[in-house]
């Protein structure tokens, strides 16, 4: 792939930029709706119980009430994410099996009035036992989340069974073998407590149903599916759903799966108005299925002498919550995600998807990378201090290069990882001597992309300018602002020339969402397979316009002509304007997804699909962080990440995409983190108790682009950019705060307490109780 | 939901709107009113009277005598920005520097931060250990000044009377060679509250060499903002220096009866106590010998101090 990059102007504007810098751009709850009613859910404020009562009907009488609703009000079937395990259902059915289950949805005619009446709501509960710790969960004597899993349907490749969703492995050689001959083995266990993805919007629905119909206006990453889960939980033709998303205030993956859209069309539908649910920052810490994993990591890695990996054992237990959610496919990401980009002749890594009493986890940004890259990379370097080799020279040393094998014998291309590695370590060093407690501390790592299906109209219209209409959903990262690069290239005009039409799913065709990084990797082959085609069409009138042959016709510079020829061409827009007197400039574009790597899954249990990596992103985050002994403070004072992402689009866009991904990831290595209680419930819900790292918190960030296209990669050899820049910054800044403590910190988030106890106390923090651990049964003494 | 909105642009107005309505609140910048109630922590009362309008709560100034007198609606941007607090009353301008957000410090008053009493309200310490007094104006002209040590009484309770506003507060000049300091635990730099805080206002002897006089004050480790005679008379008539620093330090942290919450740990917020002191000491001690430490004293990293 040597065809050129399209070009970006330079800084590039996005098109939704203005409107959102100067507050014009509207977001879900701005939107206006004659008669509007106003929805409050009744979340269940309990870690695991049993519905004895529910009486709605004090609450129904209330003033301005309209509707309560519950399990009884719709369709009883059970659902679940990607049909992985069907465990759920919208309203909690008999039992509540984690504090922010949904048990009854009112709609009123004020916030006010709803609230009043979800506090008229009566319930009586009988408290079940609370499961609240990983490992005691998977004991034959602990209490079940799921009594009755044996009869839930399921996916084909994974078993659920007691607290367990689903194991995947992956398995190359015979590691137990391995590390049984292996001269030098290091043992340790790295534990991350719960996060969140935060985005400053919160989830917000109103759906509005007319006839038959139903309008969802949602803050939604996967428009397309949440339209297939509210067709299939209120058993409806997909025809019959749009789901239309305004601007989206952040998502983080938080926004990924299908929430509360369901509940709000049977509002709708029931109280025959626009019904509208804004959840508060409470309810969007607690009740939306989508938080990060908290994490057990046991690793085993067998060296030689010289520091040469020779295998590795490891078992993840993800804390999948209450629900499965996507966490099954996730586990196999972990799993991929501990072997690494490294050469390791025999591996055997475990993830086990344990149910518990907890908000469910899912796909959050980088699913499982954040934590598994920070495990993996500290037990590297705890690794190269036992063979006495510094981390660059352990890495060199064991990083894979073009050519090599990975975990399940894919090949891999190109020398991203090494590449990387020596770019970064090169950058922290040129910033200039240390200060005294400042450190260095470096992580590799890789994500793979996700080829999956997509499509694009794009379209000329009467005046030359152009449209691309696209099912992909943007998020806030600028991918689909950016399709009209990727279009502008192939038909030699501006960027500034074409509008997009997205975010509903009347309009563009089908697309996965803003999910998996996939936008511009997918969305932008649909686009520029629908430019090629256009392209086409314009020679093709070009062609009787200029009475030439198509072959001898170019496109430059809004203008098709005759090569070689400067004075024989005619304007798109003169093209265009001919065009309505005949067939139309109208092309769609959706094109195969690229093939995955050939590689050898055979002795690998639970595939669901990401046994090997496609297209991988390689990547090393550099990190000087300053500790403060006394305080266990621990500030980045600079983070260099490169990444080798293929091929550079747009050098604005993922720019931005690494610099947030690097203050985010800060947050998540030193700030946040939920705290439990022992009655499996949330003790920090609120922004002033779990910190996000804020602007004035956020260090030098560098970023530097390695290309090293993928010959099945995206648009001209790129890889997936979006999730990348969060994987490997927390291990970079945990191996400095190793450094300069010289004490480990295996607990995430390595937070200063946690700091100045394993600097004043040596305690690593790895059996801090706290989610994913906790009270085998806080419930039964109840 | 508040049913009532009133406001007024002199004090008398203000004052008797007050005494007519015992459920009405004062409101200046609202950024602790209207965040509790946006929590659902505390709804909006029935009745606010807002004194963002009123010209004589406005003023800040130095008196003939050198006092600093600063009206109610005086912001913490204004605070920390001012040059004559930094010089002379710098632990004030090290807490207004870093109260919440840049948003919250140019909405949000001193008044405000005093008379909703958190006990981690960051302006609280520093005007403890700088001797200032509040004045408390009532109905009928009433007009009374207490110490503000004694103001907070309690989480969210003062020594304010019903149908009492704070006018301003005044703090005394500054002795030749003393020198303060506030300094707050931080776990990230804008947004923060405090898990623990110390304010510092020592005055050297006339060689310099050794503390003739120290307050010491604690944020966040009780129910409201705490003196700490304990750390007061472990740095009084000694030599300076780092013995007497962690001295102090380990006696507040002694003295204080710290929690277990979401945010640290009682054994976390003991030892940071003295840390907070004795950093808070040695910042004060720098600015009293005329040395520069930049505001606020928070971001100050000492070279060496364990």
């Amino acid at each position: 792939m040597t065809e050129p990059r399209p070009p970006a102007s330079d800084p590039w504007i996005r098109p939704d930029g203005i409107a959102k810098a100067t507050g014009q751009a509207r977001y879900t709850a701005d939107l206006a709706f004659p008669g509007l009613a106003h929805a409050k859910l009744l979340l269940a404020g309990r870690a695991h119980a049993r519905i004895v009562r529910l009486d709605t009907s004090r609450a129904a009488a209330l003033p301005g009430v309209l509707a309560i609703l519950t399990q009884a009000d719709v369709p009883d079937r059970r659902y679940g994410s990607f049909d992985l395990v069907l465990d759920r259902t919208l309203f909690a059915r008999d039992v509540v099996r984690y504090e922010g289950e949904v048990v009854a949805a009112v709609a009123a005619l004020s916030p006010e009035a709803a609230a009043g009446a979800v506090a008229a709501i009566e319930v009586e509960y009988e408290d079940l036992p609370a499961v609240l710790d990983v490992e005691a969960a998977l004991a034959p004597s602990s209490p079940l989340v799921h009594p009755e899993i044996e009869a839930y349907r399921h996916d084909p490749n994974i078993a659920p069974v007691a607290n367990q969703a689903s194991r995947s492995t992956i398995v190359k050689g015979d590691a137990t073998a391995a590390l049984a001959r292996a001269p030098i083995v290091v043992r340790e266990r790295y534990v991350a407590d719960m996060a969140h993805p935060v985005p400053i919007e919160p989830h917000t629905v109103t759906a509005d149903w007319s006839g038959d119909r139903v309008t969802i206006w949602s803050s939604t990453q996967v428009p397309f599916y949440a339209r297939s889960k509210v067709a299939e939980t209120l058993q409806i033709p997909e025809h019959r759903v749009r789901v239309v998303v305004s601007h989206l205030g952040g998502g983080f993956g938080g926004k990924c799966d299908f929430h509360f859209e369901s509940h709000l069309a049977a509002l709708s539908r029931a109280t025959r108005r626009p019904v509208r649910l804004v959840l508060t920052r409470r309810e969007e810490f607690i009740a939306p299925d989508k938080v990060t994993h908290a994490m057990v990591v046991d690793l085993a890695t067998g060296v030689a002498e010289d520091g040469t990996i020779l295998a590795r054992t490891a078992r993840i237990l993800l804390d999948c919550g209450a629900y499965a959610s996507d966490t099954p496919t996730l586990g196999q990401i972990a799993a991929m995600m501990i072997a690494g980009p490294y050469r390791i002749p025999d591996v055997d890594i475990e993830a086990i998807c344990v149910y518990t009493n907890r908000t469910p986890s899912g796909s959050v940004r980088a699913p499982t990378g954040p934590q598994a890259c920070w495990a993996v990379e500290q037990h590297h370097d705890a690794v190269a201090a036992r063979v006495g080799l510094d981390p660059v020279a352990f890495r060199r040393r064991n990083l894979v290069r073009d050519g090599d094998e990975g975990p399940t014998r894919q090949r891999h291309e190109g020398d991203g990882a090494i590449d990387t590695l020596e770019r970064a370590v090169a950058a922290i060093q040129a910033a200039g001597p240390l200060a005294a407690g400042e450190a260095i501390g470096i992580a590799s790592g890789w994500w793979f992309s996700m080829p999956a299906a997509s499509g694009a109209y794009v379209r000329i219209e009467s005046d030359g300018s152009g449209r691309i209409v696209t099912g992909a959903q943007e998020n806030g990262t600028g991918a689909v602002m950016a399709l009209p690069i990727l279009a502008a290239q192939v038909l030699a005009m501006r960027p500034e020339d074409f509008a997009i039409t997205y975010q509903d799913t009347d309009a563009g065709p089908y697309d996965g969402g803003s999910s998996g990084s996939q936008t511009t990797f997918n969305n932008g082959r649909a686009v520029l397979e629908a430019a090629t085609d256009l392209r086409r069409q314009l020679l093709d009138l070009a062609a009787i316009a200029l009475e030439a042959s198509v072959d001898d016709l170019e496109l430059r510079d809004g203008h098709a002509g005759v090569v070689g020829s400067p004075d024989r061409r005619v304007s798109i827009a003169t093209l265009a304007s001919s065009a309505q007197d005949g067939a139309l400039l109208l092309a769609r574009g959706s094109g195969l997804p690229p093939q995955g790597p050939e590689h050898d899954a055979s002795m690998c249990v639970g595939r669901l699909g990401f046994e090997a990596f496609a297209a991988p992103t390689f990547f090393c985050h550099a990190a000087r962080v300053r500790v403060d002994p006394a305080t266990g403070v621990a500030r980045a004072t600079k983070v260099v990440a490169a990444t080798d992402v293929g091929r550079v689009l747009n050098p604005t866009g993922a720019l931005g995409q690494l610099t947030g991904g690097v203050v985010m990831a800060l947050g998540n290595a030193t700030l946040e983190g939920t705290r439990y209680g022992d009655d499996g419930l949330q003790r920090n819900a609120s922004l002033l108790d779990y910190k996000l790292l804020t602007s004035a918190d956020a260090p030098e960030i560098e970023a530097i682009f390695v290309e090293h296209p993928a010959a099945n990669g995206g648009p001209y050899g790129s890889k997936g950019v979006g999730e990348p820049p969060i994987v490997a910054t927390a291990g970079a800044v945990a191996n400095a705060i190793a450094a300069a403590t010289g004490v480990r910190v295996r607990r995430l988030p390595m937070t200063a307490e946690r700091v100045w106890r394993a600097v004043t106390t040596g305690d690593d923090g790895s059996a801090e109780r706290n989610a994913p651990f906790g009270p085998v049964t806080a419930g039964a003494a109840r | 939901m508040t049913e009532h909105f009133a406001a007024p642009t002199t004090l008398d107005a203000a004052l008797a709107l007050l005494a007519a309505d015992p459920a009405a609140r004062a409101v200046a910048g609202g950024t602790d009113l209207v965040v509790a109630a946006r929590q659902g922590r505390r709804p909006l009362p029935p009745s606010i009277v807002a004194i963002d309008r009123i010209p004589e709560l406005a003023g800040a100034g130095i008196d003939a005598d050198g006092s600093l007198v600063l009206g109610a609606l005086v912001s913490h941007a204004w605070i920390a920005s001012d040059a004559a607090i930094a010089r002379s009353w710098t632990a004030l301008a090290d807490a207004s520097a870093i109260v919440g957000s840049p948003a919250t410090r140019a909405t949000g008053t001193l008044g405000g931060n005093l008379m909703n009493a958190s006990p981690a309200a960051e302006t609280t310490a520093p005007l403890v250990v700088l001797d200032g007094t509040v004045s408390l104006r009532g109905p009928a002209g009433s007009e009374r000044a207490i110490a503000v040590a004694d103001l907070a009484t309690g989480p969210g309770r003062t020594a304010a009377r019903a149908g009492e506003l704070l006018g301003s507060v005044r703090i005394p000049a500054p002795a030749s060679r003393s020198g303060s300091a506030y300094i707050r635990l931080e776990y990230r730099r804008a947004m923060e509250i405090a898990v623990v805080g110390a304010a510092v206002a020592v005055t050297l002897t006339s060689d310099g060499a050794g503390i003739a006089a120290a307050r010491v004050a604690l944020t966040a480790v009780a129910p409201t903002v705490v003196r700490a005679p304990a750390a007061e008379a472990e740095l009084t008539g000694t030599v300076v220096g780092w013995a007497a620093f962690h001295a102090a330090g380990g006696a507040a942290a002694a003295s204080a009866q710290p929690i277990d919450d979401v945010r640290a740990s009682a054994d976390y917020r003991r030892a940071m106590i003295a840390v907070v002191v004795a950093r808070a000491a040695a910042a004060a001690i720098e600015r009293a010998a005329g040395r520069p430490l930049a505001v606020p004293a928070s971001r100050w990293a000492p070279a060496v101090d364990h």
